[in-house]
């Protein structure tokens, strides 16, 4: 790595430890009761004004154009605090992505326009669906060259939030997938009450049904599946960098209880099996780093095989981060199960982030079908 | 076989593991009553019924309520408990329940688990009340609080119990009087005139909230609290006892985990359950007893919560398993994808394994623990046969004198043989780890295989996962029971072999 980008992501690393500090740690645990409490907004707005969600955009659209290793940087520093804004940042990101691919980046709501409002900068979308693999419910058609949406889309995250939302759908009688963009406010735009889900609580979902609701197109008619397949080509490493994030989160917060809980007349951190349990996760993270740095060097280098490298640095990460965020629990006895020690959240958020971008085992799956197609071994 | 075929085989017998150790559901099977197989698929019955007509309707409604809500107590859960007679189904006769066998309990925690361990706790936890009062053996208690709650049923008025030993700066320390003395115990209870002086906090105790009786364990002594054990039994209104807040769970929410306040909070002798001056009549040390106390009912109550994982890992299962058949992936049904076949029968299997160390446990409790006297044949069908108006007036006044704990702790702390004692502590504790385990593993095998949909709470997988995750925790983590397995399965093989003193 050269000692300017280096130099560039201590510095977006300590930006992000600070916001993290500053703005999600206090209120994490209330953060974490939407839709029972309100949504972090404030937190959401000084995201927007810091470019967290226009790190990967180009500049010509108002964005950083910062490198992956930049996304995972700030993406494993607030899931270290709170995942819930790893969720928003990745979703808009993944939907950004799909948008660049298509060649739409025009059509990304600009940064600066939006003026640091999260709901004009945001685009929703669903992340832990996989349209090519399931039973795709949106349809559209084209009526005198303008796109009409049915249909529905489910678990659309920043859905109630964002004014856009990305949408797959398949066209009257094609079979692959196209991306159009939707006005979340318009009456033919029905917008369910908040999905109620097992982690990234603050990170808003909902179900969408459309009737009739004028669309765009995003790039050319059923290519979406190249479109968001690219995509997840590269973020798949940020997912995995949120994952590595609440990995060191739930370690952390271990480390400090063991260091004040006593059990036995002595500290816990002076029994063995805690320090074998510390040390088991301490080394998951140390891997999970390397791995993330050299897949995100490999994103950002289009090195030959950097596809694989990020999509295998998720599939063997995020599993991972769901037995460390369970160790993590099980280190704090009860305490950890309780929703003070913010332990039972990362527990939750590992598994939720384990399932972005579709179902676990269809992605291995995928995996070994890019494998096998570029017959690598 | 020849005698000398026959001297081999004893010397062989006599090695490691031997087979008191491993034949016991052998030995137990042909020991145990017909009528308990009739008993436990009644229970199983009993349980779906509720299932179907009440934990299914409400458990997302009621989980979703405790999110919003977190002081919300659903009291109607139990009192439909009661209405049905949960809470002595599973009491002994003698005492005024119905007498229906302990190990058909695990089957019946089982089924409610199977769709929310939340609400199975809310039924179930009472009985761990119960099985601590039952470990003192204060028959004259025992006898009095059981038909309490029995008097509660016919009232419509629940007499719940729930146990109370957990504080916040002691957790783990309490299983193991090694540990228990060199802990930060603060839980006071001083000896006064005609009685106790209680002070100090419990906290995440099941059920607190809806319970008239606390089981409470407390020290006379907090620099040697191991060895001046007191438990009392505190009935809810209790001058200088009150509730505290709900604990904020991540999952089992419909049960709450309370917090007791005893702020110079006097309670009479005659409910001491135990106490030094007690266990000092028996022939065996104080701190011996106290531990043999403590692992009684532990005995009684992992295989409890190894049932709850069964149960846990049963509805993950199911879930799944309804999920694959009804969704298509990759241009066919889920179900038809060998690898998710493959992950379904992993989880049938999980659930299978689970349940079978729970009953391991329970046959091992039938032969050498806490079941052991009320499975006894002649005592099973003697009671289950002798009319109820019968045992409440001739039996009743024989278990309320003096004689009758006498009688029963020397049976049951004087002598259990210490081979016995290790033998139901380990395989109980066992059950827990490798049930709770394969519990917790199943919800996430569920999770990977509905991918989003296993995230929603409406598609029911995410709560089984954050329920079985407390499985874990109560009734002594995974770790301590891995300790107790080694404690008594293992280091009786190895002399001198010091633990809890690293």
């Amino acid at each position: 790595m050269c000692a300017s980008i280096s130099q560039e992501l201590q510095m977006l690393d300590s930006m992000a430890k600070e916001f993290a500090e500053s703005e999600l740690v206090p209120g994490r645990e209330d953060f974490d009761e939407f839709p029972f409490k309100p949504l972090f907004d404030g937190a959401l707005k000084k995201a927007s004004e810091v470019g967290f969600f226009s790190l990967m955009l180009p500049e010509d659209v108002g964005g950083a154009n910062r490198s992956m290793k930049a996304l995972c940087t700030v993406l494993r520093e607030t899931c270290r605090a709170d995942a819930s804004l790893g969720g928003v940042i990745f979703t808009n990101a993944l939907a950004q992505e799909v948008m660049i691919n298509a060649g739409a980046s025009e059509m990304i709501p600009n940064p600066e326009e939006a003026g640091g409002d999260p709901q004009k900068a945001l685009l929703a979308f669903a992340p832990f669906d996989n349209p090519v693999e399931t039973k795709n419910r949106a349809r559209a058609k084209a009526v005198d060259g303008e796109y009409f949406l049915d249909g529905g889309m489910e678990y659309v995250m920043l859905g109630g939030l964002a004014d856009r939302v990305l949408v797959p759908a398949v066209m009257e009688g094609q079979k692959d997938i196209s991306f159009f963009l939707v006005e979340a406010g318009l009456p033919e735009v029905r917008v369910s009450e908040p999905v109620i889900s097992l982690g990234l609580h603050a990170c808003p979902a909902v179900d969408i049904k459309f009737r009739e609701a004028p669309a765009t197109l995003v790039g050319e008619e059923g290519k979406g599946g190249d479109y968001l397949g690219q995509a997840a080509d590269r973020l798949s490493v940020a997912c995995a960098s949120m994952s590595s994030g609440i990995m060191l989160g739930s370690f952390v917060t271990a480390l400090d209880y063991a260091r004040e809980r006593m059990q036995g007349g002595r500290l816990i951190l002076d029994w063995s099996q805690m320090r074998m349990s510390l040390a088991d996760i301490a080394i998951k993270i140390k891997c999970a780093d390397l791995i993330v740095d050299a897949a995100g060097t490999s994103v950002d280098e289009a090195e030959e095989g950097w596809q694989h490298a990020s999509r295998a640095a998720a599939l063997h990460i995020c599993p991972i981060a769901c037995d460390v965020a369970n160790e993590g629990i099980q280190l704090l006895g009860g305490n950890g199960y309780m929703h003070e020690y913010g332990q039972e959240k990362r527990f939750r958020d590992a598994q939720t982030v384990q399932s972005l971008l579709g179902m676990l085992p269809m992605r291995k799956l995928a995996y070994l079908n890019m494998v096998l197609e570029a017959e690598k071994y | 076989m020849s005698a000398t075929a026959m001297k081999g085989t004893k010397d062989f017998l006599k090695r490691d593991p031997k087979p008191g150790v491993t034949l016991c559901s052998l030995i137990a099977g042909k020991r145990l009553p017909n009528a308990m197989i009739r008993e436990t698929k009644q229970a199983i019955a009993m349980a779906r019924k509720f299932n179907e007509e009440v934990v299914e309707p409400r458990a997302l409604e009621l989980d979703l309520k405790k999110m919003e809500d977190p002081d919300y107590l659903p009291w109607d859960l139990v009192e439909e408990a009661n209405r049905r007679g949960f809470f002595t189904h599973f009491e002994p006769k003698i005492f005024g329940g119905k007498g229906v066998n302990l190990p058909a309990m695990s089957y019946f925690c089982e089924e409610l688990a199977s769709k929310c361990v939340g609400i199975a706790n809310v039924v179930a936890v009472h009985y761990l009340g119960v099985a601590t009062l039952v470990a003192t053996w204060n028959i004259r208690l025992i006898n009095e609080l059981m038909r309490d709650a029995a008097e509660g049923e016919r009232l419509g008025e629940p007499r719940i119990m729930s146990m109370a030993i957990t504080e916040p700066a002691v957790g783990t320390d309490v299983c193991e009087t090694k540990l228990l003395n060199k802990s930060d115990a603060a839980f006071r209870i001083d000896k006064v005139d005609g009685g106790y002086l209680v002070n100090g906090m419990k906290h995440f105790i099941s059920n607190g909230h809806f319970s008239k009786w606390q089981i409470v364990f407390g020290y006379e002594d907090l620099s040697k609290p191991a060895e001046s054990v007191v438990i009392l039994a505190i009935k809810s209104g209790t001058k200088g006892f009150s509730l505290g807040r709900q604990e904020r769970k991540m999952g089992q929410k419909a049960c709450p985990a309370s917090e007791l306040l005893f702020d110079d909070c006097f309670v009479p002798d005659e409910y001491v359950c135990y106490s030094p001056d007690q266990a000092r009549k028996l022939r065996c040390p104080l701190i011996e007893s106290n531990q043999q106390l403590v692992d009684y009912l532990s005995t009684a109550s992992r295989p409890g919560v190894a049932s709850f994982a069964t149960g846990v890992a049963r509805g993950a299962y199911e879930v799944a398993l309804e999920f694959a058949r009804d969704t298509e992936v990759g241009g066919k049904q889920l179900i038809d994808h060998e690898w998710a076949q493959m992950q379904l029968a992993e989880m049938y299997t999980n659930v299978v394994m689970a349940r079978l160390t729970y009953q391991e446990g329970n046959y091992a409790n039938g032969l050498y623990g806490m079941f052991k006297m009320l499975q006894a044949k002649p005592i099973f069908y003697a009671t289950k046969y002798t009319p109820k108006p019968i045992l409440d007036i001739f039996m009743s006044p024989i278990l309320n004198m003096p004689l009758s704990t006498w009688m029963f702790r020397t049976l049951n702390y004087d002598l259990w043989k210490k081979e016995h004692q290790c033998i139901a502590d380990g395989y109980t504790s066992i059950a827990k780890v490798g049930a709770t385990d394969l519990g917790l593993k199943n919800c996430q095998l569920a999770l990977q295989l509905m991918g989003q949909a296993g995230l929603r709470h409406d598609c029911k997988a995410e709560k089984h996962l954050r329920d079985s995750k407390l499985l874990q925790i109560y009734e002594g983590p995974n770790e301590i029971n891995k300790l107790i397995i080694f404690k008594s399965m293992i280091s009786n093989l190895v002399p001198n072999t010091t633990m809890f003193d690293e």
